[in-house]
């Protein structure tokens, strides 16, 4: 391999990876008024099923995360639920006396194309890891 | 000879697991709770008049002097096997589980009228389900789960205390009407 094929390889892989990666600020919390609630559904990177994005929708919204960014929901306060689907589908119900919320989106292995799971967390551990893993969803 | 047969039995063996369809594990049924109205009526303080013990439930009342304290909380506890062991792990394509949920519910009722405590309970349940390539349970259905079961619990404990609760609102309001006598 010469030098000239060498750096064309890393640079397409660099490019590919970068494609793979959500670009954009660090987390910040948002400040909602007393009838809203928020719902931050985050995806940790994951190279497996990096360029699957399903749709997530809570309550009337949706959004397609990709690896590496969270998303902030703001829904009316009260009972929610979240749903994620591909040819599987995950579901959450947000309790009505939470006002913040944290989910955390995986995607495991399927059969023809990977199956998400939207798993509901614990404040103190999807705060430190939200910060570490994840920018806000362009 | 020796080898040809270990080969021979090690495909068989491989075609033989291939074979086998694991289904997800379903909990058994938890047996059957005593939903009872209580001795009682209470008025609900604190929690969800949506999310209570049948028993709880069928004791409302806004008058009562008596309160209910209701609370539920839900961890969670998901196992994913790796997607590239998923992936070349022949017994996947079969039904083998690739992960896990597991939900604990926790749940506390007390029972207070004044500053007197009539009865306090905790239950907790655990309601786990594996998944696989091809079928998975939602979140929800299993939140929902533990949610009853850890209703099934506090509603179990209640009749089993329905004799010491019902003489202690007794006691209660005799000392009541003694003191209101008294004045």
């Amino acid at each position: 391999m010469n030098g000239r094929t060498a750096t064309m390889l890393l640079l397409a892989a660099s490019a590919l990876a970068g494609g793979c990666t959500a670009q954009g600020s660090h987390f910040e919390r948002i400040y909602t008024p007393p009838d809203k609630s928020v719902i931050y559904v985050y995806r940790p990177y994951s190279y497996a099923g990096s360029l699957i994005r399903p749709a997530v929708t809570c309550g009337d919204e949706t959004a397609q995360i990709a690896p590496g960014a969270y998303h902030a929901f703001i829904v009316p306060a009260g009972s929610v639920t979240c749903t994620a689907a591909t040819h599987t589908t995950d579901e959450v119900e947000v309790p009505p006396q939470s006002r913040i919320y944290y989910i955390k989106e995986e995607i495991g292995w399927g059969l023809l194309i990977g199956n998400p799971h939207l798993e509901p967390m614990d404040t103190d551990e999807a705060q430190t890891e939200i910060r570490k893993c994840c920018v806000e969803q362009p | 000879m020796k080898r040809g047969f270990i080969l021979a039995a090690f495909l068989a063996a491989t075609a033989a697991f291939g074979c086998v369809v694991v289904q997800p594990t379903i909990a058994p049924p938890a047996p059957e709770a005593h939903a009872a109205p209580l001795p009682f009526k209470g008025r609900l303080a604190d929690g969800d008049p949506a999310q209570l013990p049948p028993s709880v439930a069928m004791s409302l009342s806004d008058t009562s002097p008596v309160s209910f304290l209701y609370r539920e909380e839900l961890t969670h506890e998901d196992r994913h096997s790796s997607m590239a062991g998923s992936a070349l792990n022949p017994l996947t394509y079969a039904g083998y589980p690739t992960g896990e949920y597991t939900v604990t519910a926790f749940a506390s009722l007390s029972i207070v009228e004044g500053d007197k405590v009539l009865g306090d309970y905790t239950a907790q349940a655990h309601v786990s389900e594996s998944y696989n390539l091809y079928a998975e349970p939602t979140h929800k259905e299993l939140d929902e789960a533990a949610r009853a079961a850890a209703r099934r619990q506090v509603d179990q404990y209640l009749y089993n205390d329905r004799d010491r609760l019902a003489q202690q609102f007794a006691n209660s309001a005799q000392t009541a009407t003694g003191a209101a006598a008294g004045k």
